[in-house]
């Protein structure tokens, strides 16, 4: 301690009201942040699921207000991405649950359940999505309306655009409405959802046909098209007699099954095809009575059905014969169909890297059943389109689904996509945006790498948003990886599964099959996400800070740093189980 | 995750402790629990020195700075007082390190345990005197390193827990700063039990324990988790319970992060896990077998 | 146990440690930390009844230690309330820490020390070393002749070291005076209530105001505080002086700082303190009657040491001999080392004896006072050395 002759220096007068010290100022004025030469950064990354999920659903952000029992704002947050978030908690394939980064801890979040509760808790109180941008002058068409048609109309409509819906059919939805049973989808549900996107104020015009009721050229009228027709010409088999009156084309029966109809096909029933529609078919025909068989050409690996779809079938009762590949199909006296079937083995792969099957000759087996049903894929009806916007028989975008030409736009099933539900709704967002740039005059494709959502294809809407009117945009977030997380803050825990309805009642009807979660499985689940890249406020580096120098407002969403106090110690880095925290050198 | 109650942070920041103080966080943690109505006796020791020199202190509380080995005493005298002039809302607090506990000051905890006077007194162990440099306690545990046990420490480090439930005081707890809600838990408890209320504290510390600045949560799990600091509560120096079931992590995974350990020999740390191994046997017994999972 | 009442106060017959105990009592000090020590027990053990019972109103911590019971005393005073606690000895000598500790605090604990040698070797018999080894460490010191005195002395204690902030030990010896049976005329409470307003400390823990009491201060800081305790310290002679004179009028006794005894024309002065004071006056009568001119000079406060009172007393005396029962090793008696510095510029350069008596609870008989005052008495020479009185 340096020594001073002369009077003391003090801060406080205190010193002379007692006989003995006593401090009363606060260290506070010691910025003993000036020891360190770190200081921390927050650091938001992007979770491995939102990358994998085709429409970007923000999954760490709304599973955290649902955990947290904010529905209202976790269904919004959804919304801002997703405008079916009912649909998706039903039917989606959930590719984000496959990249979740918990599976290489212990089991994957229940993202998929956890939407469909979020929808579900608010369904008798959503929230209100009103348009962002003021009325625009400027007038969108959208043809069709399944996903990918009100996806558009949706973001669309929320930029402030003159949105005119056309749909063939009498009722909205598409695959959604005429594809899908009830007891995955019920269409309460779905009129929900479209009802919510339709207070966008869109124009409707249900009934109307591109190249019937209005002709193709009357579409030029608008600033921008996008077209959805979807797909929905069932493809054939090629092979002799299945174009026989009781041979059901898949995506025939279940419109006719969704429009409300008392279908009848007889007691023995076989399904012809591998994939959703398939799986469709044959559960629908359970449930109508029938024994149902699906035959497929290869093996139940190859099968290009979502996996929980074929478990399912095979949870109730539907049975597999693999590796028969139909080759004629005819009508016995007794009104039986006959189908001979070649054996198939697999061998090599197909062009498109699929194994491959190849008949074994001379090898045929030949089944006897009271229905028939097909269900080996759709192709789209080109017949409304000008051939220069199609090519290998779909509508032909580029990768910001523009057609050839620059005022028409086109997604969903139309285009070479996957065919999901949940790639049509991103498809959607994906031309809003490109409808929305092509509009206001500028370049698509750097803006497109600045709003993407990971590496495989998926675009955010906020953040399209945050530089919309200034036409700037900051750097895409990376993803997390596993490595990156600390998990030693995490506790082991199982995922916990949907219940069900048991086979019999679900069989009795087409009443939904899954049932859900209640408050408490809701709460477990939204809790075990892991929230990579994503603060959820677990308040570890507030806790861990030797210095009380972070701050955390958990319902406001803030987070600040006393850099006058911050030492630099470089612990709130470290304990941040999810790699939201950096700390970087400071000057 | 609940919100942590809004309590203001009465470990002020401009403090001294090292960067990343494992000791700093656990008495800002403690501090938080206990609220503005608490008088705290601070020792010769790291918390005497983080606290501050005149005429600033980091204290939001009335504190005194006692001598070394008096924390107990002197806290137990101040709650007598309030006793006697009626002002039961007001807690009375007593932080001392390994050494005031341990050592020097076992024999005023004592006498201060057997009377049962009313104070909650937290032991900050950091398992060496940290404050003058890094000499070997009687909590320092086997095998470490410490300036004046060069070669490694050759004693086990005393069990203070069972020699706080030899007095048969109303609770004592083993706390662990890498589970914040679990230590302010205890401190909420303890405030509404009458009687003297021992924490065990362990609080890595970055300098001695010769580790990076940023591990110190971490570390204080991976104590937790290898069985080498349980989190356990005793009640009348008779009624275990175990808080958490650990995961039974390998001894090493805790051990090796540290530097005072980076001699440590195959047989030394099969030794340190014969003996974890063994303590945690002897406390499930001493719990009756039943753990109880209350976080 | 007779008791006579005089008018307003009545008379008891008890011990030294009793009237100690009597006296807490009567200051309704509510705070007693202690641990026992021979020959102290009984002042403990008497309080311990009366806090059981309810007499003594209050808590009493009954410690592990000394230096624990300190350590607790001082923590209640700054806490705000009246405390007490009573040692000897090696006791004492184990507070030693917490003693600076407490005078460091400005915290006013009263303790009664009983005077007993130190150990090695064992015994606990009287002896004044114990508490005059402590006398740098800033606490005031009374000494005590009687059980009387000491009663008095902790009641007055309390009000000065109220007012000036600084503990005060009582010292009263080992049997002579914590076991002798006297006749003890006891105050009535209201009078002690008079004359002991409510404790009142500045500096106490606020809980509204949180400060850090007591915290690491600079060089500069450390010595400004010292030199304020040294203020303090200072002033207690006067403020001594004064209560001791309230006292008087509200008790009817008074005890002065020193008192002289038959001093006005004594060729050699006798000093002495604590119960061979008592054997002294008997002395001194006899010699006086002897035609002899010896007077007695009773040091009653040694800590401050009552500097300008001892000169003013022993002005124009030229012969002084100081009966110490202790003895500091390699130095002397330590009352006569402090009368010695005391008198150092004296115009009158008296010749000052150090004479060593009662050291390990030895008797000072009139045998041994009367020897001492007649060789003094001869000798004309100054004499640094301490002489030994030790009896064939």
């Amino acid at each position: 301690m340096s020594r001073r002759i002369g009077r003391l220096k003090t801060n406080s007068d205190h010193s002379s009201e007692f006989v003995i010290p006593i401090s009363y100022g606060s260290t506070e004025v010691i910025e003993t942040g000036k020891w360190g030469f770190q200081k921390p950064q927050a650091f938001f990354q992007t979770a491995p699921c939102q990358e994998a999920c085709p429409a970007g659903n923000p999954i760490p952000q709304f599973l955290y207000l649902a955990g947290e029992g904010r529905y209202e704002e976790a269904l919004e947050v959804i919304l801002k991405e997703n405008p079916f978030p009912g649909v998706c908690g039903r039917v989606c394939f959930h590719p984000c649950e496959k990249d979740c980064n918990r599976v290489q801890y212990d089991e994957a979040v229940s993202v998929n359940a956890m939407e469909r509760n979020v929808f579900d808790v608010t369904f008798n109180h959503p929230p209100n999505m009103p348009p962002l941008s003021d009325a625009d002058s400027k007038r969108v068409a959208v043809v069709g309306s399944g996903p990918a048609g009100l996806s558009a109309a949706y973001f669309l409509g929320r930029f402030g655009y003159r949105v005119t819906l056309f749909e063939a059919r009498k009722e909205l939805g598409g695959v959604m409405r005429w594809g899908i049973p009830e007891y995955r989808l019920s269409k309460s549900i779905l009129r929900k959802e479209i009802k919510r996107i339709l207070q966008l104020s869109i124009d409707v015009k249900t009934g109307v046909r591109v190249g019937k009721e209005i002709s193709f050229e009357e579409l030029d009228r608008f600033d921008a098209v996008f077209l959805s027709p979807g797909a929905g010409l069932s493809l054939s088999l090629g092979i002799e007699g299945e174009d026989l009156k009781k041979v059901w084309r898949g995506g025939d029966f279940l419109d006719r099954i969704n429009s409300g109809d008392k279908l009848r096909i007889g007691k023995e029933v076989m399904v012809i095809g591998g994939g959703n529609t398939a799986m469709d078919v044959a559960r629908s025909a359970l449930r109508l009575g029938s024994r149902v068989t699906v035959a497929y050409r290869r093996t139940r690996a190859e099968m290009p059905a979502i996996q929980d779809e074929i478990h399912e079938a095979e949870q109730e009762g539907v049975r597999f014969e693999f590796l028969l590949q139909p080759v004629k199909i005819s009508l016995l006296k007794n009104k039986k169909i006959s189908v001979k079937f070649q054996r198939m083995r697999i061998r090599g792969r197909d062009q498109s890297n699929r194994p491959k099957a190849i008949p074994i000759q001379g090898a045929y087996v030949t089944r006897e059943v009271d229905g028939l049903i097909k269900a080996v894929g759709e192709g789209v009806d080109l017949s409304w389109i000008p051939g220069t916007l199609c090519k290998n028989s779909l509508i032909h975008v580029n990768s910001s689904l523009t057609t050839p030409h620059p005022k028409f736009f086109a997604g969903g099933d139309a285009v070479d996509q996957p065919r999901t539900i949940v790639t049509a709704i991103g498809a959607g967002k994906r031309a809003a945006i490109a409808i929305d740039l092509y509009l206001r005059g500028h370049n698509h494709d750097d803006v497109f790498s600045k709003i993407r959502v990971g590496n495989k294809g998926v675009l955010s809407m906020e953040s399209y948003l945050s530089g919309r009117s200034g036409g700037n945009w900051s750097e895409p977030k990376e993803v997390v990886s596993y490595p990156q997380l600390n998990t030693l803050y995490f506790e082991h825990s199982q995922r916990v599964e949907m219940s069900k309805l048991g086979k019999q009642k679900a069989l009795k009807d087409f009443s939904e099959v899954n049932l859900g979660f209640n408050s408490k499985e809701a709460r477990i689940s939204a809790l075990r996400c892991f929230s990579c890249g994503t603060c959820n406020y677990c308040y570890n580096c507030y806790f861990f800070c030797p210095e009380g120098a972070i701050s955390l407002d958990a319902f406001h969403q803030t987070k600040y740093v006393d850099l006058d106090h911050c030492k630099g110690c470089g612990t709130c880095a470290k304990s941040c189980p999810r790699n939201v925290v950096e700390m970087k050198d400071v000057g | 995750m609940a919100l942590p109650a809004q309590q203001p942070n009465l470990l002020r920041p401009g403090h001294a402790a090292c960067a990343g103080c494992g000791l700093a966080i656990g008495m800002k943690l403690v501090l938080q629990a206990m609220g503005p109505r608490t008088i705290t006796v601070i020792v010769p020791s790291c918390e005497g020195a983080i606290g501050g020199v005149y005429p600033n202190t980091s204290y939001g509380v009335s504190t005194i700075h006692s001598a070394f080995e008096i924390a107990a005493p002197t806290a137990a005298g101040i709650a007598n007082a309030l006793k006697i002039q009626g002002k039961d809302d007001i807690q009375v607090l007593a932080f001392a390190g390994d050494g005031g506990t341990f050592d020097i000051g076992l024999a005023a905890l004592s006498g201060v345990t057997k009377n049962n006077e009313d104070i909650i007194y937290v032991c900050l162990d950091n398992e060496a005197y940290m404050n003058t440099g890094i000499q070997v306690s009687s909590a320092t545990p086997l095998y470490a390193w410490t300036g004046t046990t060069p070669e490694g420490n050759p004693r086990r480090k005393k069990n203070i827990m069972e020699i706080m439930a030899a007095h048969y005081n109303p609770y004592s707890a083993t706390a662990s700063i890498g589970f914040p809600r679990d230590l302010q838990q205890k401190i909420t408890k303890a405030k509404g039990i009458r009687g003297t209320k021992f924490i065990h504290m362990l609080v890595p510390c970055p300098t001695g324990w010769k580790t990076p600045s940023d591990i110190s949560p971490e570390l204080s799990i991976l104590a937790v988790e290898t069985n080498i600091f349980p989190l356990y509560e005793v009640e009348d120096g008779k009624r275990y319970t175990i808080n958490r079931e650990p995961r039974r992590l390998p001894v090493q995974e805790y051990l090796l992060k540290q530097g005072r350990y980076r001699h440590l020999k195959e047989e030394q740390i099969r030794q340190i896990q014969m003996d974890v191994d063994e303590e945690w046997e002897r406390l499930k017994q001493r719990a009756g077998h039943s753990t109880q999972i209350d976080k | 146990m007779p008791c006579i009442n005089e008018g307003m106060s009545m008379k008891d017959f008890m011990t030294g440690n009793h009237a100690v105990a009597n006296a807490v009592k009567l200051c309704r000090t509510p705070f007693v930390a202690a641990y026992p020590i021979t020959p102290q027990t009984a002042i403990y053990e008497r309080l311990s009844e009366w806090e059981a019972s309810g007499l003594l109103k209050g808590i009493m911590m009954r410690t592990e230690s000394e230096h624990s019971a300190m350590a607790a005393c001082i923590a209640a005073s700054l806490t705000g309330v009246r405390t007490f606690t009573a040692t000897s000895s090696q006791g004492l000598a184990l507070m030693h820490e917490m003693l600076h500790f407490a005078a460091g605090c400005r915290a006013p604990v009263v303790m009664a020390n009983v005077n007993r040698l130190l150990a090695a070797p064992w015994g606990f018999w009287a002896d004044q070393l114990d508490s005059l080894s402590q006398r740098d460490t800033g606490w005031i010191q009374f000494y005590c002749e009687n059980g009387q005195e000491a009663l008095d002395a902790v009641i007055q204690a309390y009000r000065i070291a109220e007012q000036v902030y600084l503990p005060v030990m009582i010292s009263l010896e080992a049997f002579f005076v914590s076991h002798f049976m006297e006749v003890v005329d006891l105050p009535e409470q209201e009078q002690v209530d008079r004359f002991l307003p409510p404790m009142d400390l500045p500096h106490k823990f606020d809980i509204e105001k949180p400060g850090f009491l007591v915290p690491v201060v600079s060089s500069e800081l450390y010595r400004k505080y010292k030199h304020m305790a040294q203020g303090s310290m200072d002033s207690v002679k006067k403020v001594a002086a004064k209560v001791d004179q309230e006292f008087k009028k509200e008790f009817g006794r008074g005890y002065g700082i020193v008192e002289p005894i038959m001093i006005e024309d004594a060729e050699v002065v006798l000093v002495t303190a604590g119960s061979i004071t008592s054997t002294a006056r008997m002395v001194i009568r006899d010699l006086r009657e002897k035609g002899r001119k010896i007077g007695l000079l009773k040091i009653r406060l040694f800590r401050p040491f009552p500097v300008e009172a001892v000169r003013d007393v022993l002005k124009g005396k030229t012969k002084i001999a100081v009966i110490d029962r202790n003895i500091s090793l390699g130095s002397g008696g330590i009352f006569c080392q402090e009368l010695r510095a005391a008198l150092i510029h004296s115009p009158d350069h008296p010749l000052t004896y150090s004479y060593i008596a009662g050291v390990g609870g030895t008797d000072v008989t009139p045998e041994v006072i009367q020897k001492i005052a007649l060789e003094v008495m001869n000798r004309s020479e100054p004499f640094d050395k301490p002489i030994w009185v030790m009896e064939e």
